[in-house]
């Protein structure tokens, strides 16, 4: 919006524009970081109940 | 559903995010590495023999945490003469064979492309190390802190004389210098596929890397170490396995917060003064020793804890310290473990 309304001049004062981005992305990205550092990499894990799981697709070799 | 009681909304809320930061970080390089490695899987973990005797009776799977050196782990379980499986994961086989322990099997998983082939001895030491600090880092075998050329040298020949014929037990998404290495050592690999989400759903993962591979599929809990229960658990079929340097957290009395990788943006999210709601502690039940664990530590911890449930199993915990304790759950000395209690 800020991009259709700005007009086709430039103004001669400058406005300090504040600082508006979300604290909690920084916060999440800064955490994913420093967590990946810690770990090694071995985090990946959304099924909770399946311990083993075979394809009876590759069971029969297809 | 998770494991998790008593902590607060906002540590829930970071919790709930490790899930979402693993998938986007691992989902490309899990199918791709299973797609690269199809040319090395001869074998899978349905090949292996079972286990027979003693060594089919129990299991010790050997994590890598600090509990393990600081407890005399190793050396307790030599002196005991224990019979049983010995699982060691990736992390702690160079320690195992420092300590004259020949583990039955090794299990590796992680898929990081410069990290985890140093367990093995890294034959291209120099390059990977740089720019990282992982290893001065990791708080298992000391020995590793000082990135040292010679102390991987040492592992190197290590590996090399111990490796031949040793039964590997290797995730499909192994980093491709992981599979050059074990293969050039003489490992003997069982390959298996990570289960990471549930197969029947749009879009799996974990469907997708079994169709690639052909091989079957074993959760991982989120961490090496819990893959390793599971393989003993469900393709040994081994009913009684005991845990041991799974710590889970941190020595409350030596370990202070500022010493864990997550606690800045922590103490940014939450203030100093409410750091104990980002870090809650544990008392190990058997020696009233105070453990804390961090979002990380207490995500696998939940893992472990819901697989527990699920597969109706009791878990022995030799650890002697640590936040692994609950429902399934004994903790038990090492020394009683291997005496057969």
């Amino acid at each position: 919006m800020s991009e259709l309304m700005k007009g086709n001049f430039e103004v001669k004062r400058k406005l300090d524009v504040p600082d508006v981005s979300d604290d909690s992305a920084d916060f999440k990205n800064e955490f994913k970081k420093k967590a990946l550092e810690s770990i090694g990499g071995s985090m990946v894990f959304v099924e909770r109940e399946m311990l083993f799981w075979e394809s009876t697709e590759s069971a029969d070799g297809e | 559903m998770m494991s998790h009681h008593g902590v607060s909304p906002e540590f829930q809320g970071i919790m709930d995010e490790i899930t979402s930061i693993g998938l986007d970080w691992h989902s490309e390089t899990l199918v791709e590495n299973s797609k690269r490695n199809k040319p090395f899987i001869a074998k899978s973990i349905k090949d292996i023999a079972s286990p027979q005797q003693k060594k089919a009776e129990s299991a010790i799977i050997i994590s890598a945490g600090p509990s393990l050196y600081k407890n005399n782990i190793l050396a307790r379980i030599k002196d005991s003469g224990y019979e049983g499986s010995i699982v060691a994961i990736d992390g702690s086989y160079v320690r195992c064979l420092k300590a004259g322990l020949i583990p039955d099997y090794v299990l590796t998983l992680d898929p990081h492309p410069t990290r985890i082939v140093r367990w093995f001895g890294d034959p291209d030491f120099e390059s990977n190390l740089e720019g990282d600090d992982y290893f001065s880092r990791q708080d298992l075998d000391i020995a590793f802190r000082n990135n040292s050329n010679e102390e991987n040298r040492r592992n190197i020949e290590l590996v090399n004389r111990h490796g031949k014929d040793q039964k590997l037990v290797i995730c499909s998404s192994a980093p491709m210098n992981v599979v050059e290495r074990t293969e050039a050592v003489g490992f003997d690999a069982y390959w298996w596929a990570p289960l990471v989400d549930n197969p029947g759903s749009p879009g799996s993962l974990t469907r997708a890397m079994v169709n690639e591979t052909k091989l079957p599929a074993m959760n991982t809990g989120g961490t090496v170490g819990t893959a390793a229960w599971v393989f003993a658990l469900t393709a040994l079929k081994i009913p009684r396995i005991a845990v041991v340097g799974m710590d889970l957290g941190y020595y409350k009395a030596d370990t202070g917060y500022q010493l864990t990788q997550t606690y800045g943006p922590l103490k940014d999210k939450v203030g100093e003064d409410n750091l104990k709601d980002v870090f809650p502690e544990f008392t190990y039940p058997d020696t009233d020793e105070v453990f804390y664990t961090d979002p990380t530590y207490y995500w696998y911890r939940c893992n472990i804890l819901d697989l527990l449930a699920a597969s109706k199993s009791t878990l022995y915990n030799c650890t002697g310290g640590g936040t692994l304790f609950g429902d399934g759950v004994v903790c038990v000395g090492i020394d009683e473990f291997c005496a057969g209690f």
